[in-house]
């Protein structure tokens, strides 16, 4: 796994630079892959956004200050080109029920007796976001609210509200 | 957290395509190629059309295509390059094309006959190396692979005749080299770089110019990256007795590096022009460089 020296300054010429971050793509490929794939729920438009997301970091490695910050530097971009896409071709996209159903606004009444298999589909992009880049990619809560560029308060509130709605028990702690 | 742990899991079996690999390690050297512009390398395509054909041919060319391929020559010279043969391959995810490029009108026909045999020799070793490959990929599954060779005339003049030559290998990350022939025209001879001098102090005096330059350009343009910074992984040392070089029309020196040889690969394939003024001592004379 890449990792990052805590305390290390970032004193490092260009070409060590963009050699970490092609490390760091290479070496993360396949959890930046299932990021993907869970937004977009097929294989070449989750190929496509790491493509694009790919490109978008190295034509704006420049902006990338410090190399600890790189990890969510780099989710922060990936995360809104699948938004992006997502945005671009929602009308395109093939869904079933379930998938739409999460695109909709929700009753407070509704039923809940949803496959669990489906259950992460029945939700927005947004709270896409929140569940996976917490869950399932273990990040801290302050990381995914400078990913989503939120604070770290609207963050918990809503990975609270968002967990309610996958009917998940949770435990104190889980969102610290 | 029972539920939890299911959806994580979900998540954790999502199928990794195969294909994923490549494409990561394609599109950041295609991220960055694209901020080089010189680049010969073309745009290796992940999603082409499905069932492309496979086609060896020669392509003989006529005066006329040959002319619209290279630098049209000084009038009055009748010395000319053009392209003699074409071995191009198209498939999904191989893809090869391979100029030959051949020399007319030296008066010194051995040397010219030398070098047009040692051209279409080299492009047909490149054609086969890149055949074999291919068959060894194939065995192991499947892979990408593109190479492209060809020319370019760097000068052209009533004296001097220099020709350069790329061969550019794109498997997930690529390269390029260079090679150049350099000829005197007049004289009907094949220079090399020793040959130039009256003995081998050119070789300190143009590795320090090199080094003062690289550091230079770092400093002026962050972009810009060389091994010559100290503690680089392989620093640059010194360049070769016989360093890819080739001599411009008004008579300076330029001196080539293949891609990776002193910068990373970014840089591509990076020349110096060595001013004529600190050579004057070791030179062993005026008339190829002033």
């Amino acid at each position: 796994m890449f990792k990052i020296e805590e305390g290390e300054p970032f004193v490092m010429t260009k070409n060590i630079k963009m050699e970490q971050v092609e490390q760091f793509l290479i070496e993360n490929q396949n959890a930046h892959y299932r990021l993907a794939y869970s937004y977009v729920k097929n294989k070449e438009n989750a190929l496509d956004i790491v493509q694009d997301s790919i490109f978008k970091a190295l034509k704006s490695i420049h902006r990338l200050e410090e190399i600890k910050y790189l990890k969510t530097w780099f989710y922060r971009i990936l995360v809104n080109t699948s938004i992006d896409f997502i945005r671009k071709h929602q009308r395109m996209m093939v869904m079933d029920d379930e998938v739409l159903d999460g695109y909709l606004p929700q009753t407070e009444d509704e039923p809940t007796d949803i496959d669990l298999l489906d259950a992460l589909d029945t939700l927005s992009p947004d709270e896409k976001s929140l569940i996976i880049l917490r869950f399932f990619e273990d990040l801290k809560i302050d990381e995914v609210a400078a990913i989503l560029d939120e604070n770290s308060n609207t963050v918990k509130t809503r990975l609270y509200r968002t967990l309610k709605k996958l009917r998940i028990e949770i435990e104190k702690g889980d969102l610290e | 957290m029972k539920r939890m742990n299911k959806l994580k899991k979900e998540y954790d079996d999502i199928e990794i395509p195969p294909e994923l690999d490549n494409l990561v390690k394609d599109s950041i050297q295609r991220a960055k190629n694209t901020k080089k512009k010189h680049s010969p390398m073309r745009n290796w395509s992940i999603g082409v059309a499905a069932a492309a054909a496979l086609f060896v041919g020669s392509i003989n060319a006529s005066p006329t295509f040959a002319n619209s391929l290279v630098n049209i020559p000084v009038i009055g010279s009748i010395v000319q390059v053009f392209t003699i043969e074409t071995l191009i391959m198209e498939k999904e995810t191989y893809q090869a094309n391979m100029k030959t490029p051949a020399i007319d009108g030296l008066e010194n026909e051995g040397l010219q006959t030398a070098l047009n045999e040692k051209y279409i020799e080299e492009n047909k070793a490149l054609f086969t190396k890149f055949e074999e490959e291919i068959a060894r990929l194939e065995e192991a599954g499947s892979g990408h692979l593109g190479m492209d060779s060809g020319y370019e005339v760097k000068t052209d003049t009533e004296q001097i005749l220099s020709i350069a030559r790329y061969e550019t290998t794109t498997a997930g990350s690529s390269s390029t080299e260079m090679q150049y022939d350099t000829i005197d025209k007049q004289h009907n001879i094949l220079l090399t770089l020793p040959s130039l001098f009256k003995d081998d102090s050119y070789i300190g005096i143009i590795t320090t110019y090199i080094k003062q330059e690289m550091k230079r350009q770092m400093e002026e343009d962050e972009n810009t990256a060389y091994l010559a910074v100290e503690g680089a992984d392989v620093e640059f040392s010194s360049i070769q007795a016989n360093q890819d070089f080739y001599i411009t029309a008004d008579h300076t020196l330029v001196i080539s590096f293949d891609q990776y040889e002193v910068a990373p690969g970014y840089m591509g394939v990076v020349t110096f022009e060595i001013p004529s003024d600190i050579l004057q001592d070791a030179l062993v004379g005026d008339t190829y460089i002033q």
